[in-house]
Parts: C-alpha cells; sequence; structure tokens
C-alpha cells in the first residue's frame, strides 16, 4: 500500500503539470458544460427562433386585416419567435435568403394568405352554426316526446331552415404556409408552436375550449431543469474517456518509454502499480465532478450535488474505465494505437449510452447496443444518485459497474506485463 | 579471492527459433567492472534482464548473490541489492530530478539520501529541473543516479551512452570510475569498444548469442589483439614501397600514412632503423612524424567476430 501511495502521489502530480492532461481531463469537460448550461441553463434569457412572416391578408388601405394581425400577435405573444415581416409584394424565400445575408442562417417563413380573415370568419360562421344545428337536433330528439305535435312542426321547419342556412355558408377554409428548410434541426419545434397557435386561434374564434388538460408533476425530489440532467451525464463520460483514452495512451506512452520496465526492477509489484494508478485517476475524477458541480452551481444554479452514492459510484467507475484503459494498453504496443483505439471505443459509447440524449431517440437496435456499453450503467447509477434519488436504481447500476470493474480490474491485470517475455 | 556477484552457467534464451543468448558461462566478482561487449541484438540486453529478474530464462541457470533468478521469492532480494540504468532510460517527464530519483529510491525499504546520490552525481544545480528539459547526458546521469539510489552491492548499466555526444559520455564515463572508486561491482553492456576496453575490468565479447572471448583488455588484446604497428604520418607511396621491399609487411591508407606491422620491441628497433637507413642513403621523404600504435579491443573484436561495430551498434 505505502508503494501505491508513493506511485499514486507520482502520476498525479507528473498529470497535474501536464498542460494536455488537464485541457482534456478538466478543462474540455468543462467548456463542454459551459456550452450545454448556456444552451440549456437559461443564460442570457429565453433563445428564440427567427420567423419571417409575410402577411398578404390587407384591408383596402393596405393595413393588416384584424384577424391576421391578431394572428402574427399571437405568435409574437410566445416570445419564441423573433418575427421578421416580409413586405407584400416581396418573394417571400428571396427576400428571407437575402436578409440573413452571406452567412446565411435557418429559412423559416410563414405566409398568411390573402383572404385569411375573410376565409376564417366564414368558417367560424360554418363551424358554429353547424354545432348550433347539430346540438339543437340532438336536444329535439331528446325532448321530442314531451312535445306536442304542432311544436314538433315548428321546431323542425326552424331546423329545417337553419340546415338549408349552414349548407348556404360557403365551405371555405383558411390555409397557412409554413416554408421550412428539411436541415434545419428546429423546423419540428417550430412548426409545432405555429400549429399549437393555429389552433388556439381556432378554439378561440369558435368559442370552444380544450377539455383535455395536463398536470405536470416531476418524479425528481427537487426541481431540476436540463442543464441539471448533462451534469451526470457530462461527468460520467468525462471519467469513461480519462480511463479508457487517458489511461490507456498514459500507460502505452510509460511502457513504451522504458518507465514501466524501470519500475518493475524495483520491489514495487504489478498490484502496486495497477493501484497507485486507479487511485490516481479516482482522484483526478472527484476534482473533475467537484469542478464540474462548483461551476455547475455558480454559473447555471444546478441543483444536482452528489451524495455518498455519487461519490462511492465514481470510484467505482475509476475503477472500472482504468481497468478498460489497462486492458486496452496491455493489448497495444505504440502510443498512436492506443490513443485511436481509445477514441474509437470513448467516442460511440459517450453518444450511445444516453449521456447526451435518451436511449429512446435511439432506433431499437441501438438501444440494445448501448444496453452492453458500460458508460449506460455508469451514467443511468449516476442521475440516479445525482437526480432522481432512485434507491433502487442506484444500487442495481452499482452493482452492474462493481462486477464489471473487478472484471476489468482483474483482466488489466492480467495483460499489464510486469515481466519481459 | 573476490566474492562472486553473478555467475551464469550455460544460460539459453530462445525465442521461437531465434537462440538470442545461446549457452553462454561466465562469473561476475565484487568489486569488478564487467562489460559485455557486442553489436546490437548481440543478446546482451537479453542476458542481463535475465539477471535483473525481469524476463524468464529457457534453460540454464543464473544466481545473483547466491539467489536463483527464476524463483519470485529470491527474484525480490536480489531486486533490492541491485542497481539498474535500463537501455534508452526514460523518467516521468512533468517531475524534477529529485522528484524521480526519490520515486524509485522510495520503492526500496532502504535507501540513500536523494541529495546525497544528486551531489555524487554532480547534479546539484538540476536539482528541482523537469526530467523533460534536461539534456541526453544529465538524463543518463539521472538514470545512473537512481541505480545507485538504494545502495546496490551490484550496479547494471545498460548502454549507457548509446546516443550521447562524446562530451556527454565522457561524462557518464567519470561517473563509471567514480562508482568503481566507491567499490561498486558494476555490469556494463555497451557496443563502443573504447568505452569498454577504458572502463571494463574484464571484457566478454558477444555475438549471436555466445561469448566470443572472455578477460581483462590487456589479455584479450595481448591474446588477440595482434602485432603493435608503426605509422609513419604522410610517409607516401614511395617511402612504403621501399620499406615493403627492404622490410615487408608494409602498408597505405588513403591519407598516405605507411603503416608497418611490428610483433616485438626488436622487430620495432628493426623497422625504425630502416627507415633511417631510408631517410639517411636515399632522398625518400620519410613524412611528418612517426608513432606506434598498439592493438586494441577493436582489433581483437575484429579478429574474434569477423567485423567492426558501427557507431549506431550494427555489425558491419
Amino acid at each position: 500500500m505505502r508503494r501505491s501511495l508513493i506511485i499514486f502521489t507520482a502520476v498525479t502530480k507528473n498529470w497535474m503539470r501536464s498542460r494536455s492532461g488537464i485541457f482534456f481531463s478538466i478543462m474540455f469537460p468543462v467548456m463542454l458544460l459551459l456550452v450545454f448550461g448556456a444552451i440549456f441553463g437559461g443564460v442570457g434569457g429565453p433563445s428564440t427562433y427567427g420567423l419571417f412572416v409575410q402577411n398578404l391578408d390587407r384591408t383596402a388601405d393596405g393595413t393588416p386585416t384584424e384577424l391576421s394581425d391578431g394572428f402574427v400577435e399571437a405568435l409574437n405573444s410566445t416570445n419564441t419567435f423573433d418575427i421578421r415581416n416580409v413586405p407584400v409584394d416581396a418573394d417571400a424565400t428571396s427576400y428571407a435568403r437575402d436578409s440573413l445575408g452571406p452567412l446565411g442562417g435557418n429559412i423559416r417563413i410563414l405566409i398568411i394568405p390573402d383572404g385569411f380573415q375573410d376565409d376564417l370568419l366564414n368558417g367560424t360562421l360554418k363551424v358554429r352554426v353547424g354545432i348550433s344545428y347539430v346540438t339543437l337536433l340532438t336536444m329535439y330528439e331528446f325532448f321530442e316526446r314531451y312535445l306536442s305535435e304542432a311544436e314538433r312542426m315548428a321546431i323542425q321547419q326552424g331546423l329545417a331552415q337553419m340546415g338549408q342556412y349552414n349548407a348556404s355558408i360557403p365551405d371555405r377554409d383558411t390555409s397557412l404556409t409554413l416554408i421550412l428548410d428539411a436541415s434545419d434541426q428546429s423546423s419540428a419545434i417550430v412548426k409545432g408552436i405555429v400549429m399549437n397557435i393555429a389552433s388556439a386561434f381556432n378554439y378561440h374564434l369558435v368559442g370552444a375550449r380544450a377539455v383535455i388538460n395536463f398536470t405536470e408533476e416531476s418524479i425528481a425530489v427537487r426541481q431540476f431543469r436540463t442543464v441539471d440532467f448533462y451534469v451526470p451525464g457530462i461527468i460520467a463520460a468525462f471519467i469513461m474517456s480519462n480511463g479508457i483514452i487517458g489511461v490507456t495512451t498514459n500507460t502505452t506512452e510509460f511502457k513504451r518509454r522504458g518507465i514501466i520496465k524501470r519500475l518493475s526492477i524495483t520491489p514495487l509489484s504489478k498490484i502496486e502499480w495497477i493501484l497507485g494508478n486507479v487511485l490516481s485517476q479516482t482522484l483526478l475524477n472527484l476534482m473533475l465532478t467537484a469542478i464540474m458541480i462548483v461551476i455547475g452551481w455558480l454559473l447555471f444554479n444546478v441543483q444536482a450535488i452528489p451524495d455518498v452514492y455519487s461519490l462511492l459510484l465514481i470510484f467505482l467507475g475509476s475503477l472500472m474505465f482504468s481497468g478498460i484503459g489497462m486492458v486496452l494498453s496491455g493489448l497495444v504496443k505504440d502510443v498512436e494505437a492506443a490513443s485511436a483505439i481509445g477514441n474509437a471505443i470513448a467516442f460511440p459509447m459517450m453518444f450511445l449510452s444516453g449521456t447526451y440524449f435518451p436511449l429512446e431517440f435511439m432506433p431499437e437496435f441501438l438501444q440494445s447496443f448501448a444496453r452492453v456499453l458500460p458508460l449506460t450503467y455508469f451514467s443511468d447509477g449516476l442521475r440516479y444518485a445525482m437526480i432522481y434519488k432512485y434507491s433502487e436504481g442506484i444500487f442495481t447500476n452499482m452493482a452492474i459497474i462493481s462486477v464489471l470493474a473487478v472484471a476489468f480490474i482483474i483482466l488489466g491485470s492480467v495483460v499489464t506485463r510486469w515481466k519481459e517475455k | 579471492m573476490a566474492k562472486t556477484v553473478v555467475e551464469v552457467d550455460s544460460l539459453v534464451k530462445i525465442y521461437g527459433s531465434l537462440r538470442a543468448v545461446d549457452d553462454i558461462s561466465f562469473e561476475l566478482h565484487e568489486g569488478e567492472v564487467f562489460a559485455f561487449l557486442g553489436p546490437n541484438g548481440a543478446g546482451k540486453t537479453t542476458a542481463v534482464e535475465i539477471l535483473e529478474c525481469i524476463r524468464p530464462l529457457t534453460s540454464g541457470s543464473a544466481r545473483v548473490f547466491g539467489y536463483d533468478v527464476t524463483k519470485g521469492e529470491d527474484a525480490k532480494e536480489i531486486k533490492k541489492r541491485i542497481g539498474v540504468l535500463p537501455q534508452d532510460f526514460s523518467a516521468l517527464d512533468k517531475l524534477s530530478v529529485k522528484e524521480n530519483i526519490d520515486l524509485i529510491g522510495r520503492m526500496y525499504e532502504r535507501k540513500l539520501d536523494t541529495l546525497e546520490v544528486i551531489k555524487l552525481l554532480d547534479l546539484e544545480d538540476k536539482t528541482k529541473e523537469r526530467f523533460e528539459n534536461l539534456s541526453g547526458g544529465l538524463k543518463q546521469r539521472v538514470g545512473v543516479a537512481a541505480a545507485l539510489v538504494n545502495d546496490p552491492q551490484l550496479v547494471f548499466l545498460d548502454e549507457p551512452t548509446t546516443g550521447l555526444d562524446p562530451k556527454a559520455r565522457r561524462e557518464v564515463w567519470q561517473v563509471i570510475e567514480n562508482l568503481k572508486k566507491l567499490g561498486k561491482t558494476v555490469f556494463l553492456t555497451s557496443h563502443y569498444m573504447e568505452e569498454a576496453q577504458v572502463l571494463a575490468d574484464r571484457i566478454a565479447i558477444i555475438n549471436k548469442g555466445k561469448i566470443a572471448v572472455i578477460g581483462s583488455p590487456q589479455d584479450l588484446i595481448s591474446r588477440y589483439g595482434g602485432l603493435k604497428t608503426l605509422v609513419i604520418r604522410k610517409g607516401g607511396k614511395k617511402l612504403a614501397r621501399t620499406l615493403q621491399d627492404r622490410y615487408g609487411g608494409t602498408s597505405l591508407n588513403e591519407d598516405e600514412d605507411v603503416f608497418v606491422k611490428v610483433d616485438d620491441v626488436k622487430e620495432m628497433w628493426q623497422a625504425l632503423s630502416t627507415v633511417t637507413d631510408i631517410s639517411m642513403l636515399t632522398d625518400v621523404y620519410i613524412g611528418r612524424e612517426i608513432e606506434i600504435q598498439t592493438p586494441t579491443i577493436e582489433g581483437v573484436f575484429l579478429r574474434v567476430v569477423g567485423g567492426k561495430i558501427t557507431e549506431e551498434g550494427e555489425l558491419k
């Protein structure tokens, strides 16, 4: 144990004095947190989507009709859009492209057609009359047996006239045109919001209200935002990459330069060497966690605070990924190959383990694949421990990680060569 | 009779079809500097690493301080008593000289004061310097310091000057001479003839895994070094031809230096008097200076192995 601590101190010092080591182990994840935090942490106010609106529905004096203007106002009131008006006589697409300038941007155009107000009123009237007719007919059928013959005749006559009137109203609906770029990742969001507003507009005009409503409850014990959910994911991903890329390249480099061979000639044993390295990785990962939490808390008011289970998971995760790193470094000879293999394993794992987006977003075969990736369990475990406080989830993932950690450390010890051939 | 520190008997190491070490036997005695001299791939490092207990042997036996290198518990005892400068020594780049020497020293139960070792290797002004900032020669000195920090009885120095410039090489030689003065037993491997000749008490010339000859430099030179050579600098073709006619055993190099092989002192005087006669009785120019070259280990190697070792360590 004494020698392990000496190795731990030396390897940690060596790492802490390496600018590239610090950058890839600490600064890079922090930068990623800043990016995610800026996107999902509410910094700088809510983000808006640019939307060009061409309102072709005008009165005789050229001003927008009341309803078309109201619709644009409704879009504006969501605070989701940065609306830019397109002149009536312009080609909307060309105008939008010119307005965005040489650097471009996402083209999103809503065209409100000429006659929008008339069609809307007409359609509204038809819907209202239609609803009234059906309502009265239903009531008549219900109360028919209580009515006299004369009353029945009078109502039937009235209903027939109402039906005729409804049929005489032209069947004209209005249709908005939404021009979106298929490559625009936000197009689905923009489309959804515009459709929601159109529906609300429809409801309002016909005097209806939604009868199915939602009450939203979070299963998290505290109030969290999206950025809180990313923090455990980013921590998990970089503990993984520190192990798989960092340990693999460092150990291969130590091996190539004969540092491991030099140490093997002393009374230091292989297990003491491995333990020293794992302890160093654990410290590095705890530092990473602490820095991420502090920065997240200071800048984005992140609430995900690690508890004793999180710390235990971080230790087990460090053990597991260091073990994988040792297995890889035992199998490759040169640093370039170690780095390439480490990256080839770490990066797909980072994106396929539900770290940055839910597994449900992925095709089924990828979801099945994610279930065999160690990062999936580590990331889930950390999220359960830091966010949901869900004991069963914590212990299940912890058990899986423990088994994998032991297996990889044993395998790593076997393939780490302490004696030449 | 000095105590035997290393005993190797019929040692063999085989990799597939290659016999890297092929039935070698030798002993190393307390306080001596023993050198393995041979080209790259001769089996020097393989043999040394077997003695350092980091490489298994195929057959034969090897004992260090009486401990068997193949036994786990014995290996622990051996490791406590040896210091090693491996070939291409390297250390943790971001650690200082002192921290790196300390790292190795603290692996042992018993160690010397790191600063004393630093002083011994004349590294005092580099104590806090990071390893990555040192020159090749200084790095080797750190390697030697790390090899001495556990106060070993036997020090292995595997190719300690390979890749160093002549100045750095001389500095390392000085360090090895100091080790000898301190009474350490040193096992040196090298492909530099001069290094082995200057530093070693005994040399084993090794090639293709086999020890060709073994003995003190003087012994090897007298046995295999061949004749002394009388060299007449810038003597020219005319002198060479005249000497060849009158005396024999004469050759000429590209620089017009004339070489005359002489077997002993008597022959040397005969050759010299011939040169004097030529000078006095003829108009042949007899050159600018005359010197006597004694045979070296290089000559021994040439005769025994049948080739020369290049600066890079290849056999030519």
